[in-house]
């Protein structure tokens, strides 16, 4: 632990905790944000989580902060619109409340002001109350706009609590917020994990997310495969009868190897991994146990 | 602004007002030249009221006092770099407009530090102050924003300025004073950045595509339809074509500029130039018998006096000078009305 009673990423093996089904939604009335940067990266890295935390109660909410402009293979503009419609339908399909847009540009998120963004940020923190967030680690992201999107998040994680950070929000009636847990999403392999989540009961969900993913992601790959081995007079019986079918098999026959991976050592069907930190405030505070073994009558 | 500038006995006195030096006192511009900027009259008593040179538009407006609050339901944000910025140089049609039925907010965005005999008592001392003078000019609410003083060329202009457009969407704003962003010759660097957050948060706080995350947050666009823009002294100038005249309200720029005790040639200078002269067993009448007279009449005496002398050049007792904006003509409505004037059967 740090001197700020965090866990540290230290290179020792942490203790893994194994996060199964939990009936009868105990976290009912809790809100998590997902924030991340591009379509693809919310259903290929937790999507799963998302829709097992929907429906263990949470409310979910999407923040979206580049606007894909790279990825398509159209035009910028169309790349910007095909992206922006796909992550709207991929959001309702996960069951995500609302999804927000910052539309910072593709590839270019450290050429931004990060005290913007992290302001941007804290107001949607506060706005949806958010208990819990997801985004990436702040540290080791060899993609530039991760990495600018998980330092911005940690800031606006911590930030988000304070009296005295943009008062102008206290008085418009959003008060302060505590981020109690964050789930940080493992993106390769030589990132820490704490966490591993069963998706078994999710994964129909998650390919669900994952086939809007058109633009990026490979969601439209079945129906592209299914094409060009029709034009050859073949076809693959997996691939079934139509294109969404061919999407969802696709998806779930080649794209979620590491998910199968994840799951094995602990037996499960599917997993997804993350560095999970628990920021609740302890029920005693060590100065609370020692008045209660030590104190006197006067 | 930065520190304050008050008359102590050692200073050099310089001409009394009667005796201040011409306007265009003289000059070699050959008759074939018009001048484009024209010299203003000074009594030289403080560098921080009326700037050296203002251009002027050939379509100026002197606004005038207008009774029954012909502007209730309007809000207006006065935005300041500093804590004395709007005192000195538009707390006179600040105060004018509140009168007339304006909601008014007051919007300061550094901290003030570098005014204080400590950094730590100059913001404390100018946090209070800003309170105070929102008070004077009649204003409902102060916020700050506690960007360093002095440093605002550091910070990300993109945040002030969608600080700014949260607010001003918050507030339901209409109109903005502000340090004209092209201040020329301004050699503070918060005043020039305070100008352009707020020329942009005004562009932008209408629209829907700009920071959609606060209409979901429930706030409304804000739709900025008229502008004061005002010149910083000595040396910051810019065009002007309002002329507004303050004269009714001269006492509450006064005592604006008394608030601010922290920062800025005003504040209590009155008292400490009374109690020096009491020491040398001396008094100065206009100062009258007490610190708060003396603070009073110090500011309406010394520091009001340039803007005397600008209003006396258009007739007024008092003055202050603007770039005015003004709601933009129904362009639009212009062309349609112009179709149906001119179009024909087929």
């Amino acid at each position: 632990m740090d001197t700020h009673g965090r866990q540290s990423l230290s290179s020792a093996p942490a203790k893994v905790v194994v996060d199964r089904p939990r009936p009868g939604q105990p976290y009912k009335g809790r809100v998590f944000v997902a924030v991340h940067a591009h379509l693809q990266d919310v259903p290929y890295y937790a999507g799963g989580l998302c829709a097992k935390l929907m429906l263990e109660g949470y409310t979910g909410y999407l923040v979206r902060t580049t606007n894909d402009e790279k990825y398509g293979g159209r035009t910028i503009a169309q790349n910007i619109l095909s992206n922006e419609q796909e992550h709207l339908r991929m959001a309702r399909a996960l069951g995500f409340k609302d999804a927000i847009d910052l539309y910072y540009r593709a590839h270019r998120m450290n050429e931004i002001s990060p005290v913007e963004l992290r302001g941007r940020l804290i107001l949607i923190l506060r706005m949806l109350k958010a208990d819990t967030v997801l985004s990436f680690l702040p540290t080791g992201e060899e993609d530039s706009d991760h990495r600018a999107t998980g330092r911005a998040v940690e800031d606006a994680c911590d930030m988000a609590a304070g009296e005295s950070d943009f008062q102008e929000h206290l008085e418009a009636g959003f008060g302060p917020q505590s981020v109690v847990e964050r789930y940080y999403f493992h993106t390769h392999a030589a990132q820490p994990f704490n966490r591993v989540v069963d998706i078994g009961p999710q994964v129909d969900k998650k390919v669900d997310a994952m086939v809007e993913c058109q633009s990026q992601g490979g969601g439209g790959l079945g129906a592209e495969l299914r094409a060009r081995l029709a034009k050859e007079r073949k076809r693959l019986p997996l691939l079934g009868g139509d294109d969404r079918m061919a999407n969802r098999e696709y998806v779930r026959q080649f794209l979620l190897d590491e998910h199968q991976e994840y799951g094995r050592p602990y037996k499960l069907s599917y997993a997804e991994r993350f560095w999970y930190v628990d920021r609740h405030p302890p029920a005693k505070t060590k100065v609370d146990e020692y008045v209660a073994k030590n104190a006197v009558g006067i | 602004m930065a520190g304050g500038v008050a008359a102590g006995l050692g200073t050099t006195i310089e001409p009394a007002r009667a005796e201040q030096s011409s306007a265009a006192g003289s000059s070699e511009l050959p008759p074939k030249f018009t001048p484009s900027a024209h010299s203003i009259p000074h009594s030289h008593f403080s560098p921080f009221t009326t700037p050296d040179y203002l251009t002027f538009a050939d379509d100026l407006v002197i606004e005038r006092n207008v009774p029954n609050k012909p502007h209730q339901g309007k809000v207006l944000a006065a935005i300041q770099a500093h804590s004395d910025d709007i005192p000195l140089f538009a707390a006179g049609t600040v105060a004018k407009l509140i009168d007339e039925g304006y909601t008014g907010y007051l919007i300061r965005l550094s901290n003030d530090e570098a005014a204080g005999s400590t950094l730590g008592h100059g913001v404390v001392q100018n946090e209070a102050d800003i309170q105070d003078a929102a008070k004077a000019m009649g204003l409902k609410r102060a916020y700050s924003f506690y960007y360093r003083n002095h440093r605002m060329d550091d910070n990300a202009a993109i945040e002030i300025r969608a600080r700014l457009i949260f607010l001003f969407r918050m507030l339901q704003v209409n109109t903005v004073f502000a340090m004209d962003p092209y201040d020329h010759y301004d050699e503070n660097p918060d005043h020039l950045v305070a100008g352009k957050a707020v020329e942009g948060a005004c562009w932008m706080s209408g629209g829907g595509k700009d920071y959609p995350e606060h209409y979901r947050a429930g706030l409304k666009p804000a739709r900025i339809r008229e502008k004061y823009y005002h010149a910083r002294s000595p040396q910051g100038h810019n065009l002007v074509n309002r002329i507004v005249d303050i004269s009714s309200y001269i006492d509450h720029k006064v005592r604006t500029n008394v608030a601010n005790q922290g920062k800025g040639p005003a504040g209590s200078a009155g008292a400490r130039l009374r109690q020096q002269l009491a020491r040398q067993g001396k008094k100065l009448p206009l100062l009258g018998n007490d610190d708060e007279s003396a603070n009073f009449a110090y500011v309406k005496h010394f520091l009001m006096d340039d803007f005397q002398l600008l209003g006396r050049q258009f007739g007024l007792e008092y003055a202050e000078a603007f770039r005015y904006i003004g709601p933009e003509p129904n362009y639009v409505g212009n062309i349609v009305k112009y179709a149906q004037d001119h179009a024909v059967p087929l």
